[in-house]
Protein backbone atom coordinates (compact mmCIF):
# COMPACT_ATOMS: atom_id res chain seq x y z
CA UNK A 1 0.00 0.00 0.00
CA UNK A 2 0.99 3.24 -0.64
CA UNK A 3 -0.20 6.33 1.68
CA UNK A 4 0.04 10.37 -0.20
CA UNK A 5 -0.53 12.75 2.42
CA UNK A 6 -1.63 16.31 1.71
CA UNK A 7 -2.99 19.31 4.20
CA UNK A 8 -4.69 17.36 6.06
CA UNK A 9 -5.89 14.54 4.19
CA UNK A 10 -4.33 10.76 3.49
CA UNK A 11 -4.97 8.61 0.42
CA UNK A 12 -4.29 5.25 0.80
CA UNK A 13 -3.53 3.22 -2.53
CA UNK A 14 -2.87 -0.38 -3.17
CA UNK A 15 -4.44 -3.53 -1.98
CA UNK A 16 -4.38 -4.60 1.98
CA UNK A 17 -6.52 -6.83 3.60
CA UNK A 18 -9.21 -5.31 5.62
CA UNK A 19 -7.14 -5.10 8.53
CA UNK A 20 -4.65 -3.76 7.25
CA UNK A 21 -6.83 -1.01 5.88
CA UNK A 22 -8.50 -0.40 9.11
CA UNK A 23 -4.91 0.13 10.35
CA UNK A 24 -4.31 2.70 8.28
CA UNK A 25 -7.91 4.42 9.58
CA UNK A 26 -6.78 3.79 13.18
CA UNK A 27 -3.54 5.23 12.72
CA UNK A 28 -5.06 8.36 11.22
CA UNK A 29 -7.59 9.46 13.24
CA UNK A 30 -6.44 13.11 12.97
CA UNK A 31 -6.50 12.59 9.31
CA UNK A 32 -9.44 13.03 6.44
CA UNK A 33 -9.00 9.52 5.21
CA UNK A 34 -10.01 8.51 1.22
CA UNK A 35 -9.04 4.92 0.39
CA UNK A 36 -8.84 2.30 -2.19
CA UNK A 37 -11.34 -0.16 -1.01
CA UNK A 38 -11.72 -1.79 -4.71
CA UNK A 39 -12.31 -5.41 -3.05
CA UNK A 40 -14.02 -4.78 -0.09
CA UNK A 41 -17.99 -2.86 0.97
CA UNK A 42 -17.14 0.71 1.81
CA UNK A 43 -20.42 0.94 3.91
CA UNK A 44 -18.98 -1.57 6.93
CA UNK A 45 -15.51 0.94 6.54
CA UNK A 46 -17.84 4.14 6.66
CA UNK A 47 -19.72 2.64 9.64
CA UNK A 48 -16.80 1.54 11.97
CA UNK A 49 -14.30 4.87 11.53
CA UNK A 50 -15.70 8.30 11.14
CA UNK A 51 -12.19 9.55 9.73
CA UNK A 52 -13.22 8.06 6.29
CA UNK A 53 -14.71 10.36 4.07
CA UNK A 54 -14.84 8.34 1.07
CA UNK A 55 -13.15 5.31 -1.07
CA UNK A 56 -12.06 4.79 -4.64
CA UNK A 57 -11.82 1.74 -7.01
CA UNK A 58 -8.61 1.62 -8.45
CA UNK A 59 -7.33 -1.70 -8.51
CA UNK A 60 -8.60 -3.01 -11.87
CA UNK A 61 -8.23 0.47 -13.54
CA UNK A 62 -6.47 -0.02 -16.84
CA UNK A 63 -3.58 2.94 -18.43
CA UNK A 64 -6.20 5.39 -19.03
CA UNK A 65 -6.56 5.26 -14.88
CA UNK A 66 -10.51 5.89 -14.61
CA UNK A 67 -11.54 5.07 -11.35
CA UNK A 68 -14.90 5.36 -9.50
CA UNK A 69 -14.76 7.55 -6.52
CA UNK A 70 -17.58 7.72 -3.62
CA UNK A 71 -17.61 9.98 -1.27
CA UNK A 72 -19.12 10.18 1.95
CA UNK A 73 -18.51 14.15 2.66
CA UNK A 74 -17.39 15.79 -1.10
CA UNK A 75 -14.24 17.08 -1.10
CA UNK A 76 -12.73 18.74 -4.06
CA UNK A 77 -9.16 18.95 -2.77
CA UNK A 78 -9.00 15.13 -2.61
CA UNK A 79 -10.78 14.86 -6.66
CA UNK A 80 -7.64 17.58 -7.55
CA UNK A 81 -5.23 15.55 -5.71
CA UNK A 82 -6.66 12.53 -7.60
CA UNK A 83 -5.80 14.16 -11.33
CA UNK A 84 -2.83 15.67 -10.13
CA UNK A 85 -1.88 12.09 -9.26
CA UNK A 86 -2.87 10.88 -12.99
CA UNK A 87 -6.31 9.65 -12.30
CA UNK A 88 -9.78 10.65 -14.12
CA UNK A 89 -11.86 10.04 -11.21
CA UNK A 90 -15.64 9.34 -12.01
CA UNK A 91 -18.00 10.20 -8.90
CA UNK A 92 -20.31 7.61 -8.30
CA UNK A 93 -23.31 7.71 -5.59
CA UNK A 94 -23.99 4.08 -5.90
CA UNK A 95 -21.83 2.15 -3.27
CA UNK A 96 -21.49 -1.54 -3.03
CA UNK A 97 -18.91 -3.79 -2.29
CA UNK A 98 -17.02 -4.10 -5.11
CA UNK A 99 -18.18 -0.81 -6.58
CA UNK A 100 -19.76 -1.56 -10.29
CA UNK A 101 -16.94 -2.07 -12.56
CA UNK A 102 -14.86 -4.28 -10.38
CA UNK A 103 -17.73 -6.30 -9.10
CA UNK A 104 -19.09 -6.53 -12.34
CA UNK A 105 -15.24 -7.77 -14.09
CA UNK A 106 -14.57 -10.22 -11.12
CA UNK A 107 -17.81 -12.36 -11.99
CA UNK A 108 -16.54 -12.29 -16.04
CA UNK A 109 -13.13 -13.15 -15.37
CA UNK A 110 -14.49 -15.73 -12.94
CA UNK A 111 -16.70 -17.44 -15.93
CA UNK A 112 -13.90 -17.59 -17.85
CA UNK A 113 -11.92 -19.17 -15.98
CA UNK A 114 -14.43 -21.91 -15.04
CA UNK A 115 -15.03 -22.26 -18.48
CA UNK A 116 -11.03 -23.18 -18.83
CA UNK A 117 -11.25 -25.52 -15.79
CA UNK A 118 -13.68 -27.18 -17.91
CA UNK A 119 -12.07 -27.77 -20.56
CA UNK A 120 -14.73 -25.23 -22.51
CA UNK A 121 -12.08 -23.58 -24.40
CA UNK A 122 -8.03 -22.37 -24.03
CA UNK A 123 -7.31 -18.89 -22.36
CA UNK A 124 -6.68 -17.16 -26.29
CA UNK A 125 -9.63 -18.37 -27.17
CA UNK A 126 -12.08 -17.42 -24.51
CA UNK A 127 -10.07 -13.61 -24.88
CA UNK A 128 -10.69 -14.11 -28.98
CA UNK A 129 -14.62 -14.39 -28.61
CA UNK A 130 -15.05 -11.78 -26.24
CA UNK A 131 -13.28 -9.35 -27.89
CA UNK A 132 -14.52 -9.91 -31.52
CA UNK A 133 -18.02 -11.63 -29.97
CA UNK A 134 -19.42 -8.66 -28.42
CA UNK A 135 -16.52 -6.45 -28.45
CA UNK A 136 -15.05 -6.33 -24.94
CA UNK A 137 -11.85 -4.21 -25.17
CA UNK A 138 -10.25 -7.20 -23.36
CA UNK A 139 -10.26 -10.67 -23.22
CA UNK A 140 -11.22 -11.71 -19.63
CA UNK A 141 -7.79 -13.16 -18.75
CA UNK A 142 -6.01 -9.92 -20.42
CA UNK A 143 -8.42 -7.84 -16.99
CA UNK A 144 -7.35 -10.34 -14.67
CA UNK A 145 -3.69 -10.82 -15.42
CA UNK A 146 -1.23 -9.95 -12.56
CA UNK A 147 -4.67 -9.19 -10.39
CA UNK A 148 -6.13 -12.53 -9.52
CA UNK A 149 -5.37 -11.48 -5.79
CA UNK A 150 -7.44 -8.96 -6.30
CA UNK A 151 -10.31 -10.46 -8.55
CA UNK A 152 -10.26 -13.99 -5.33
CA UNK A 153 -10.56 -10.91 -2.24
CA UNK A 154 -13.43 -9.27 -3.99
CA UNK A 155 -15.36 -12.76 -5.04
CA UNK A 156 -14.74 -13.61 -1.40
CA UNK A 157 -15.73 -10.88 -0.06
CA UNK A 158 -18.84 -11.17 -1.69
CA UNK A 159 -19.41 -14.54 -0.79
CA UNK A 160 -19.03 -13.63 2.68
CA UNK A 161 -22.01 -11.17 2.92
CA UNK A 162 -24.39 -12.06 0.53
CA UNK A 163 -23.83 -16.21 1.18
CA UNK A 164 -25.09 -16.15 -2.43
CA UNK A 165 -22.73 -19.15 -4.23
CA UNK A 166 -22.45 -17.44 -7.59
CA UNK A 167 -19.32 -15.53 -6.09
CA UNK A 168 -17.82 -19.04 -5.44
CA UNK A 169 -14.47 -18.80 -7.13
CA UNK A 170 -13.22 -20.87 -9.88
CA UNK A 171 -10.19 -22.96 -8.98
CA UNK A 172 -7.69 -21.65 -11.45
CA UNK A 173 -8.00 -18.20 -9.81
CA UNK B 1 -9.09 -27.50 -46.60
CA UNK B 2 -10.44 -26.57 -49.73
CA UNK B 3 -13.89 -25.04 -49.92
CA UNK B 4 -15.67 -23.85 -53.03
CA UNK B 5 -19.07 -24.42 -52.78
CA UNK B 6 -21.41 -23.40 -49.75
CA UNK B 7 -25.14 -23.47 -49.15
CA UNK B 8 -26.64 -21.66 -46.61
CA UNK B 9 -29.94 -22.82 -45.32
CA UNK B 10 -32.48 -20.33 -43.65
CA UNK B 11 -32.49 -16.79 -44.98
CA UNK B 12 -33.21 -14.73 -41.80
CA UNK B 13 -31.08 -12.15 -40.44
CA UNK B 14 -28.36 -14.35 -39.72
CA UNK B 15 -28.52 -16.79 -42.73
CA UNK B 16 -28.54 -13.86 -45.32
CA UNK B 17 -25.13 -12.53 -43.36
CA UNK B 18 -23.58 -15.76 -43.39
CA UNK B 19 -24.30 -16.38 -46.71
CA UNK B 20 -23.25 -12.68 -47.65
CA UNK B 21 -20.11 -13.31 -45.81
CA UNK B 22 -19.62 -16.63 -47.65
CA UNK B 23 -19.28 -14.71 -50.94
CA UNK B 24 -17.74 -11.69 -50.11
CA UNK B 25 -14.97 -14.14 -48.67
CA UNK B 26 -14.55 -15.73 -52.51
CA UNK B 27 -17.19 -18.93 -52.38
CA UNK B 28 -20.13 -20.11 -54.79
CA UNK B 29 -22.82 -19.49 -52.39
CA UNK B 30 -26.39 -20.90 -52.30
CA UNK B 31 -29.25 -19.46 -49.79
CA UNK B 32 -31.57 -21.69 -49.25
CA UNK B 33 -35.53 -21.26 -47.51
CA UNK B 34 -38.86 -22.77 -47.31
CA UNK B 35 -40.28 -19.31 -48.32
CA UNK B 36 -40.05 -18.24 -51.44
CA UNK B 37 -40.87 -14.45 -50.87
CA UNK B 38 -38.06 -14.11 -47.78
CA UNK B 39 -35.46 -15.67 -50.33
CA UNK B 40 -35.99 -12.74 -52.52
CA UNK B 41 -36.41 -10.54 -50.00
CA UNK B 42 -32.88 -11.66 -48.48
CA UNK B 43 -31.19 -11.31 -51.91
CA UNK B 44 -32.37 -8.24 -52.79
CA UNK B 45 -31.38 -7.04 -49.10
CA UNK B 46 -27.91 -8.24 -49.90
CA UNK B 47 -27.59 -6.89 -53.57
CA UNK B 48 -28.54 -3.57 -51.63
CA UNK B 49 -25.71 -3.71 -49.50
CA UNK B 50 -22.98 -4.56 -52.24
CA UNK B 51 -24.75 -1.63 -54.40
CA UNK B 52 -24.16 0.54 -51.27
CA UNK B 53 -20.72 -0.34 -50.44
CA UNK B 54 -19.84 0.05 -54.33
CA UNK B 55 -21.61 3.73 -54.10
CA UNK B 56 -19.51 4.78 -51.18
CA UNK B 57 -16.30 3.10 -52.74
CA UNK B 58 -15.77 0.40 -50.31
CA UNK B 59 -16.31 -2.13 -53.15
CA UNK B 60 -14.93 -2.72 -56.32
CA UNK B 61 -18.00 -3.45 -58.10
CA UNK B 62 -21.03 -5.70 -56.56
CA UNK B 63 -21.57 -8.04 -60.39
CA UNK B 64 -19.04 -11.06 -59.06
CA UNK B 65 -20.43 -11.21 -56.12
CA UNK B 66 -24.06 -11.19 -57.66
CA UNK B 67 -22.90 -13.98 -59.78
CA UNK B 68 -21.69 -16.69 -57.14
CA UNK B 69 -24.68 -15.98 -54.93
CA UNK B 70 -28.01 -17.70 -55.86
CA UNK B 71 -31.02 -19.04 -54.03
CA UNK B 72 -32.71 -22.08 -54.34
CA UNK B 73 -35.12 -24.65 -52.98
CA UNK B 74 -33.51 -27.35 -50.73
CA UNK B 75 -34.75 -30.13 -52.90
CA UNK B 76 -33.34 -28.14 -56.22
CA UNK B 77 -29.69 -27.98 -54.45
CA UNK B 78 -26.48 -28.89 -55.95
CA UNK B 79 -25.50 -31.95 -53.22
CA UNK B 80 -21.91 -32.01 -53.82
CA UNK B 81 -21.72 -28.60 -51.69
CA UNK B 82 -18.58 -28.33 -49.65
CA UNK B 83 -20.00 -27.18 -46.39
CA UNK B 84 -23.96 -26.23 -45.91
CA UNK B 85 -24.39 -24.07 -42.76
CA UNK B 86 -28.33 -24.59 -41.30
CA UNK B 87 -29.28 -20.96 -39.60
CA UNK B 88 -32.90 -21.91 -38.92
CA UNK B 89 -34.92 -21.35 -36.11
CA UNK B 90 -34.02 -22.31 -32.65
CA UNK B 91 -36.08 -25.35 -32.17
CA UNK B 92 -33.91 -28.76 -31.93
CA UNK B 93 -36.66 -31.10 -33.26
CA UNK B 94 -37.03 -28.72 -36.44
CA UNK B 95 -33.35 -28.64 -36.64
CA UNK B 96 -32.93 -32.17 -36.14
CA UNK B 97 -35.66 -33.17 -38.93
CA UNK B 98 -33.71 -30.56 -41.51
CA UNK B 99 -30.27 -32.52 -40.43
CA UNK B 100 -32.15 -36.15 -41.06
CA UNK B 101 -32.86 -34.38 -44.48
CA UNK B 102 -28.94 -32.84 -45.43
CA UNK B 103 -27.64 -36.20 -44.22
CA UNK B 104 -29.73 -37.94 -47.34
CA UNK B 105 -29.63 -35.55 -49.16
CA UNK B 106 -26.11 -33.89 -49.83
CA UNK B 107 -22.75 -36.02 -51.02
CA UNK B 108 -20.58 -37.88 -48.29
CA UNK B 109 -18.11 -35.21 -48.18
CA UNK B 110 -20.16 -32.64 -47.45
CA UNK B 111 -19.77 -31.11 -44.25
CA UNK B 112 -22.68 -29.55 -42.03
CA UNK B 113 -22.79 -27.34 -39.70
CA UNK B 114 -25.23 -25.61 -37.19
CA UNK B 115 -25.53 -21.94 -36.27
CA UNK B 116 -27.15 -22.74 -33.15
CA UNK B 117 -26.73 -20.49 -29.79
CA UNK B 118 -28.32 -22.62 -27.67
CA UNK B 119 -28.39 -26.63 -28.95
CA UNK B 120 -25.60 -28.90 -28.20
CA UNK B 121 -24.22 -29.92 -31.50
CA UNK B 122 -24.63 -33.69 -30.02
CA UNK B 123 -27.89 -33.66 -29.58
CA UNK B 124 -28.41 -32.98 -33.68
CA UNK B 125 -25.92 -35.24 -34.22
CA UNK B 126 -28.50 -37.93 -32.73
CA UNK B 127 -30.14 -37.46 -36.12
CA UNK B 128 -27.22 -38.03 -38.54
CA UNK B 129 -26.14 -41.55 -39.85
CA UNK B 130 -22.98 -42.48 -38.36
CA UNK B 131 -20.64 -41.71 -41.60
CA UNK B 132 -22.19 -38.39 -41.21
CA UNK B 133 -21.23 -37.66 -37.22
CA UNK B 134 -17.42 -36.55 -37.77
CA UNK B 135 -18.64 -34.08 -40.36
CA UNK B 136 -21.19 -32.24 -38.24
CA UNK B 137 -19.86 -29.58 -35.93
CA UNK B 138 -21.31 -25.88 -34.84
CA UNK B 139 -20.47 -22.66 -36.52
CA UNK B 140 -21.71 -20.00 -34.34
CA UNK B 141 -21.60 -16.73 -36.44
CA UNK B 142 -22.59 -13.06 -34.64
CA UNK B 143 -25.21 -10.69 -35.73
CA UNK B 144 -23.86 -9.03 -38.06
CA UNK B 145 -21.92 -11.82 -39.43
CA UNK B 146 -20.44 -9.34 -42.33
CA UNK B 147 -18.83 -7.48 -39.29
CA UNK B 148 -18.68 -9.22 -36.20
CA UNK B 149 -15.79 -11.20 -36.15
CA UNK B 150 -15.86 -14.11 -34.41
CA UNK B 151 -16.70 -17.59 -35.56
CA UNK B 152 -17.15 -20.27 -32.32
CA UNK B 153 -15.90 -23.44 -33.90
CA UNK B 154 -17.91 -26.29 -31.73
CA UNK B 155 -16.60 -29.66 -31.62
CA UNK B 156 -19.23 -31.89 -30.95
CA UNK B 157 -18.71 -35.14 -29.17
CA UNK B 158 -18.29 -36.78 -32.65
CA UNK B 159 -16.66 -34.29 -34.92
CA UNK B 160 -13.47 -35.20 -36.36
CA UNK B 161 -11.07 -33.10 -34.35
CA UNK B 162 -8.96 -32.35 -37.51
CA UNK B 163 -11.76 -30.73 -39.30
CA UNK B 164 -12.42 -28.34 -36.71
CA UNK B 165 -8.74 -27.30 -36.86
CA UNK B 166 -9.17 -27.39 -40.71
CA UNK B 167 -11.92 -24.91 -40.57
CA UNK B 168 -10.23 -22.86 -37.82
CA UNK B 169 -7.46 -21.97 -40.01
CA UNK B 170 -10.05 -21.60 -43.20
CA UNK B 171 -11.30 -18.81 -41.41
CA UNK B 172 -8.70 -17.05 -39.48
CA UNK B 173 -7.14 -16.91 -43.19
CA UNK B 174 -10.00 -15.10 -44.11
CA UNK B 175 -10.95 -11.86 -42.17
CA UNK B 176 -12.27 -13.79 -39.20
CA UNK B 177 -11.28 -14.74 -35.55
CA UNK B 178 -12.45 -18.45 -35.10
CA UNK B 179 -12.45 -19.33 -31.19
CA UNK B 180 -12.53 -22.92 -30.65
CA UNK B 181 -14.67 -24.68 -27.93
CA UNK B 182 -16.22 -27.52 -26.73
CA UNK B 183 -19.31 -28.70 -27.31
CA UNK B 184 -21.43 -26.97 -23.49
CA UNK B 185 -24.07 -24.85 -23.32
CA UNK B 186 -23.49 -21.14 -24.46
CA UNK B 187 -20.02 -22.01 -26.01
CA UNK B 188 -18.12 -19.68 -24.65
CA UNK B 189 -19.79 -15.88 -25.76
CA UNK B 190 -23.32 -16.57 -23.93
CA UNK B 191 -21.67 -18.38 -21.44
CA UNK B 192 -18.69 -15.90 -20.11
CA UNK B 193 -21.28 -13.44 -20.95
CA UNK B 194 -24.08 -13.93 -18.67
CA UNK B 195 -22.39 -12.00 -15.71
CA UNK B 196 -21.92 -8.30 -17.49
CA UNK B 197 -26.18 -8.33 -17.21
CA UNK B 198 -26.40 -10.11 -13.95
CA UNK B 199 -23.84 -8.59 -12.17
CA UNK B 200 -25.09 -4.74 -12.75
CA UNK B 201 -28.98 -6.08 -12.18
CA UNK B 202 -27.89 -7.33 -8.82
CA UNK B 203 -25.70 -3.86 -7.60
CA UNK B 204 -29.20 -1.43 -8.90
CA UNK B 205 -31.49 -4.44 -6.89
CA UNK B 206 -35.67 -4.79 -7.23
CA UNK B 207 -36.44 -1.02 -7.42
CA UNK B 208 -33.83 0.63 -9.59
CA UNK B 209 -34.49 3.93 -10.85
CA UNK B 210 -33.26 5.59 -14.06
CA UNK B 211 -30.83 7.17 -12.47
CA UNK B 212 -29.20 4.19 -11.03
CA UNK B 213 -29.00 2.31 -14.55
CA UNK B 214 -27.79 5.32 -15.91
CA UNK B 215 -25.32 5.45 -13.49
CA UNK B 216 -24.01 1.79 -14.19
CA UNK B 217 -24.06 2.02 -17.70
CA UNK B 218 -21.95 4.94 -17.81
CA UNK B 219 -19.36 3.84 -15.34
CA UNK B 220 -19.10 0.43 -17.80
CA UNK B 221 -18.41 2.30 -20.75
CA UNK B 222 -16.27 4.99 -19.37
CA UNK B 223 -14.36 2.94 -16.71
CA UNK B 224 -15.21 -0.60 -18.31
CA UNK B 225 -14.35 0.38 -21.73
CA UNK B 226 -17.02 -0.57 -22.50
CA UNK B 227 -19.26 0.41 -26.25
CA UNK B 228 -22.72 -0.21 -23.94
CA UNK B 229 -23.25 -0.28 -20.91
CA UNK B 230 -25.62 -3.58 -19.21
CA UNK B 231 -28.88 -1.92 -19.47
CA UNK B 232 -28.93 -0.14 -22.54
CA UNK B 233 -27.48 -3.34 -24.24
CA UNK B 234 -30.40 -5.30 -22.75
CA UNK B 235 -32.98 -2.66 -23.75
CA UNK B 236 -31.31 -3.22 -27.48
CA UNK B 237 -30.96 -7.05 -27.78
CA UNK B 238 -34.89 -7.26 -26.14
CA UNK B 239 -35.23 -8.13 -22.44
CA UNK B 240 -37.02 -10.71 -23.79
CA UNK B 241 -34.64 -12.39 -25.73
CA UNK B 242 -31.87 -11.47 -22.62
CA UNK B 243 -33.90 -13.68 -20.48
CA UNK B 244 -34.83 -16.24 -22.45
CA UNK B 245 -31.43 -17.16 -23.17
CA UNK B 246 -30.19 -16.50 -19.44
CA UNK B 247 -32.85 -19.26 -18.32
CA UNK B 248 -31.74 -21.57 -21.24
CA UNK B 249 -27.96 -21.33 -19.83
CA UNK B 250 -29.07 -21.49 -16.52
CA UNK B 251 -31.12 -25.05 -17.51
CA UNK B 252 -28.35 -26.21 -19.19
CA UNK B 253 -26.50 -25.67 -16.35
CA UNK B 254 -28.33 -27.17 -13.69
CA UNK B 255 -29.84 -24.31 -12.20
CA UNK B 256 -26.03 -23.30 -11.15
CA UNK B 257 -26.26 -20.22 -8.89
CA UNK B 258 -23.87 -17.88 -11.36
CA UNK B 259 -26.63 -18.12 -14.09
CA UNK B 260 -29.45 -17.68 -11.79
CA UNK B 261 -31.84 -14.40 -13.82
CA UNK B 262 -33.13 -11.95 -12.22
CA UNK B 263 -36.46 -10.86 -10.97
CA UNK B 264 -36.21 -7.63 -12.42
CA UNK B 265 -35.77 -9.25 -15.59
CA UNK B 266 -38.45 -11.92 -15.81
CA UNK B 267 -40.66 -8.84 -13.86
CA UNK B 268 -40.22 -6.71 -17.21
CA UNK B 269 -40.68 -9.55 -19.22
CA UNK B 270 -44.64 -10.11 -17.51
CA UNK B 271 -45.04 -6.37 -18.19
CA UNK B 272 -43.89 -6.87 -21.62
CA UNK B 273 -41.29 -4.11 -21.10
CA UNK B 274 -39.04 -5.88 -23.72
CA UNK B 275 -36.71 -3.17 -24.37
CA UNK B 276 -36.07 -0.41 -27.85
CA UNK B 277 -38.39 -2.74 -29.63
CA UNK B 278 -41.91 -1.82 -27.40
CA UNK B 279 -40.17 1.78 -26.63
CA UNK B 280 -39.86 0.98 -23.22
CA UNK B 281 -37.74 -1.27 -21.13
CA UNK B 282 -35.03 -0.28 -18.56
CA UNK B 283 -35.57 2.86 -19.95
CA UNK B 284 -38.09 4.41 -22.19
CA UNK B 285 -38.37 5.66 -25.69
CA UNK B 286 -40.18 7.75 -27.65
Amino acid sequence: MTNVSFENYLLNFGFGTKEEKREILRANPEKIVVMDLSCYDPQDFYAEFTNLAGSFAALFCDEAKKIEVHFRERHDDILKKLIELGFKPLEVSIISCGFIFPRTIVQIINEAHFALEEGVAGREDINRAMRFGVNYPKGPFEWSAGRELFVRTLLEELLTKTQDKRYVASNLI
Amino acid sequence: MKLEKIVVIGAGTMGSGIAQWFTQAGLRVTLVDSSETQLRKALSDIHDSWDKLVARGKLAGAESLKERLSISSLEATDPSADLVVEAIIENLEIKKGLFRKLDALFAPHTILASNTSSFPIAQMAEALSPSRKPKLLGLHFFNPATIMKLVEVIKGPDTDEALCHDLYRWFDERDKKPALCKDSPGFIVNRVARNFYGEPLRIVGNDANESLLREVDSVLREIGGFKMGPFELMDLIGIDVNYSVTCSVWEAYGREPRFTPHPLQKKLVDEKRFGRKSKRGFYTYD
